[in-house]
């Protein structure tokens, strides 16, 4: 109940801070996925079953208030990069920085080559990434999602270390 | 000997296994029913949309409120410079008006002659972009007035420079508008010096493009179209009122096939729109309609 608590809160944050970001930085926010971060931590943190049901939960919103005209397209994609970062956490050690930026620069790529070949397959005209945009997608979520998973972890870890 | 964990991990794929076999099926059945034309989802979408756009709202208004404070601050030196520029421009424009006002009156006296109903003005609501594109596939913006201010689906939204687009999704109080700019937009337009018709879509390239142009589409090759022509609203649409500003064709060129490839500059400043204003009953091409009805008893003059 409390990780569904946390995982709400953190898409509803997600959602305020793309609309502040677009009307902030109009043209740039489209280069940054927080709905993204949230599902990757979700599978970095709790498995495929959760990054999932949270990839399905952020692409909806996204698909609500920022999508075209069919809906499902996010929610599909991003349960979809939902599996994906939960099944490789499972079998691989993802804790190091180095591996979460590597996770989250794969889901964005994932991210974008899904929801481009989902929109082709449904016949729904949608523009795609350029390869530099896609780079600059990439490694804006895997910058800001590194700061913003060692930040939470830190502040997890302190009430433990207090307790030894 | 199979331990504990390895059973726990197994469940937990199988379930994973599940759990993404349901996850896609569903989401697979709703966006076929919406590509079949159907609405299969629009009750989850009014739902959610209903729930989170006040709080879209709120961190709109808090982003307004913060920089219209900063730039209060800002122009303040420039106010005065700007204040006696400004009355110049009152006096200037208090000629001109005088000058609309006689052409007004003028063209009031013609239509009573040729006994057409005069133009009513479009019941339109101002509306605050509370949120633009989030994603780089589509070109949206959420604005803060929806059904409660009289926001219909497929009504259309316009700025002081020109068409902006169309609503596609109201919610209570908010509601999102397809801009022109997006890859799925569609407006009947005409030429207003040739009077051809044609459809404009977005073209802005990449996704991750700022800006772009509008594509003019089924424009004949021989059809007489050249750099700087206005492109206005056609009203064949049947969503958007006739002779609205589109924006103004950039380049021309012969395409391969039977029609020309033509890009237009889009009129409305997407990149820094802060205020639109939604028509309210979309036009059914009310200007024909009207000149097609006489008054039943012209008065005489």
């Amino acid at each position: 109940m409390i990780t569904f608590f946390w995982t709400a809160a953190a898409l509803f944050a997600a959602l305020l801070v793309q609309t502040v970001l677009s009307l902030v930085l109009p043209g740039y926010a489209r280069l940054f996925d927080p709905f993204l971060l949230v599902l990757v931590y979700c599978g970095l943190t709790g498995g495929a079953s959760r990054a999932m049901l949270a990839g399905a939960a952020a692409g909806w919103v996204q698909d609500v208030h920022f999508g075209g005209p069919v809906l499902g397209l996010s929610g599909l994609t991003k349960v979809l990069v939902g599996f994906g970062v939960g099944a490789g956490s499972t079998r691989f050690h993802l804790a190091e920085p180095g591996a979460r930026v590597l996770v989250l620069v794969l889901a964005t790529a994932m991210d974008a080559l899904i929801f481009n070949w989902l929109a082709a397959v449904f016949d729904v005209s949608a523009y795609a990434l350029s390869p530099g945009g896609l780079l600059v997608r990439a490694v804006t979520n895997a910058g800001i999602g590194i700061l913003v998973f060692e930040t939470i972890d830190r502040r997890l870890r302190q009430p433990a270390r207090r307790d030894l | 000997v199979i331990g504990e964990s390895t059973v726990a991990r197994v469940l937990d794929t199988r379930k994973s296994r599940f759990l993404l076999a349901g996850l896609v099926l569903g989401h697979l059945v709703i966006i076929s029913q919406q590509v079949e034309g159907g609405s299969g989802a629009r009750l989850l979408e009014q739902t959610v949309f209903a729930f989170l756009s006040p709080f879209q709202r709120l961190a709109g208004g808090a982003v307004a409120g913060v920089s219209g404070t900063w730039r209060g601050y800002v122009d303040l030196r420039r106010v005065h410079a700007e204040s006696q520029d400004l009355q110049e421009r009152v006096r200037v424009l208090e000629m001109q008006l005088q000058e609309t006002q006689e052409q007004v009156r003028e063209a009031e006296r013609l239509r009573e002659i040729a006994g057409v109903k005069p133009l009513l003005p479009l019941d339109t609501v101002v509306a605050r972009v509370i949120a633009t594109d989030g994603l780089p596939w589509f070109r949206n913006i959420t604005i803060d007035r929806g059904q409660m201010d009289g926001v219909a689906l497929n009504a259309p939204v316009i700025s002081a420079h020109g068409v902006v687009g169309r609503v596609i999704a109201v919610g209570p109080q908010a509601a999102r508008v397809q801009i022109l700019l997006d890859k799925s937009s569609g407006v009947g337009v005409r030429i207003e010096r040739s009077r051809i018709t044609g459809v404009v879509t977005g073209r802005a390239g990449y996704g991750d493009a700022a800006g772009g142009d509008l594509d003019l589409m089924y424009v004949p090759v021989l059809a007489d179209v050249v750099v700087g022509d206005v492109v206005v609203t056609s009203g064949l649409d049947r969503v958007h009122p006739r002779g609205m500003m589109v924006g103004r064709v950039r380049s021309v060129k012969s395409g391969s096939g039977l029609f020309k490839e033509i890009l237009v500059a889009p009129s409305a400043r997407f990149e820094s729109l802060e205020e639109v204003m939604v028509v309210r009953v979309p036009a059914r091409d009310q200007r024909l309609t009207r000149a097609l009805r006489p008054e039943p008893s012209p008065k005489p003059r």
